[in-house]
């Protein structure tokens, strides 16, 4: 798997997507705040920076699972996007367009680090040891019809980078298949079969929850 | 494996079930807890039922984690303030393809 490529160090392209745009409706005062930022206005940028440094610190948090790394690259991402934001052209919403551009960043970080590379690889292409295991035959205890979101935090922290890689910007983002088949370069297929997987072993986390260790998201969360 | 809408799900074994999992709910077709060509199947195998209604639940529960709940602290929009000063002052420390797109970002206020 590589996605070193090109895809990685440009800025996302703005293709319209409308159930992004659906759930990334534009905020007020925010496209006079891109223009004025365009044209170098600091104060329209310092704008766009309190609209969406939440969003953009939550999702590296949601991706990285650390603060310190969450934080390192919330600043790379409004750095990228101040020389970037030239390029946003008003096609899609500017949160996916950002959301997107952020996304790619993180990956790149994490391909950057081998160990990080190492772990999406293998669970992009996990052994079937790895899989989740199902027991059909055993009787199932079943969660109570709703989850605790605090509980599903944890749970999402402590996946594994691939399966927490797919997850987040599935089921959490709203990305499509085909998006993130594209950002991490692999099948559509493969997507869908590794945010199964993924939704599998948080349905075992959330049946035994012992077997969560207390991760780093929420230890912060609960400051 | 064929596809999902050309199989008779009816006298399917549990992990044959499984297998076309990944694939119905990525249709989009509506819940698939709900979807009239398994009931048969979830009726012969409750655990069936309650895997699919689980999955739902936590896909379900996973988007309400869309809305942010935690602020980077102060700091970072400090560190983003002087990169950028710093870049604005020394261009050459940045990379050269990219500052040839940048603009002079001058002293950045305080968000709100």
């Amino acid at each position: 798997m590589n996605c070193e490529g090109q895809l990685m160090t440009q800025a996302p392209p703005s293709n319209p997507n409308p159930g992004l745009f659906k759930r990334n409706p534009p905020i007020a005062g925010e496209a006079e705040a891109i223009e004025a930022a365009k044209n170098g206005d600091a104060e329209a940028f310092s704008k766009l920076y309190t609209l969406h440094k939440r969003r953009v610190y939550t999702l590296c948090l949601r991706m990285l699972g650390n603060v310190s790394e969450a934080e390192d690259m919330t600043q790379e991402a409004f750095l990228h996007l101040f020389r970037k934001l030239g390029s946003f052209r008003g096609e899609s919403a500017f949160s996916t367009w950002l959301h997107r551009l952020t996304v790619n960043l993180v990956l790149m970080q994490l391909r950057k680090k081998g160990l990080n590379l190492v772990s999406l690889e293998e669970t992009i292409n996990p052994s079937e040891e790895d899989a989740p295991k199902r027991d059909f035959g055993a009787h199932d205890p079943v969660l109570t019809g709703s989850v605790d979101r605090v509980a599903l935090e944890r749970a999402v922290a402590s996946l594994p980078p691939g399966y927490r890689m797919v997850f987040v910007l599935h089921d959490v983002e709203g990305f499509e298949h085909n998006e993130i088949a594209t950002m991490l370069d692999c099948s559509t297929g493969n997507s869908k079969s590794q945010l199964h997987k993924a939704r599998l072993r948080l349905r075992e986390l959330l049946r035994n929850p012992i077997q969560s260790p207390e991760p780093d998201v929420t230890a912060e969360a609960t400051k | 494996m064929s596809e999902p809408g050309e199989i008779n799900f009816d006298n399917l074994k549990p992990e044959e079930f499984e297998n076309y999992l990944p694939e119905l709910f990525a249709s989009g077709n509506g819940k698939v807890s709900e979807d009239p060509r398994l009931q048969k199947l979830y009726a012969a195998h409750p655990d069936c039922l309650a895997l699919v209604r689980d999955l739902e639940t936590i896909a379900e529960t996973a988007r309400s984690l869309f809305e942010p709940v935690e602020d980077p602290r102060d700091e970072v929009w400090t560190n983003i303030q002087s990169k950028l000063r710093e870049q604005s002052e020394h261009p050459s420390n940045g990379n050269a393809e990219e500052e040839a797109e940048d603009y002079l970002p001058g002293r950045l206020p305080e968000p709100d």
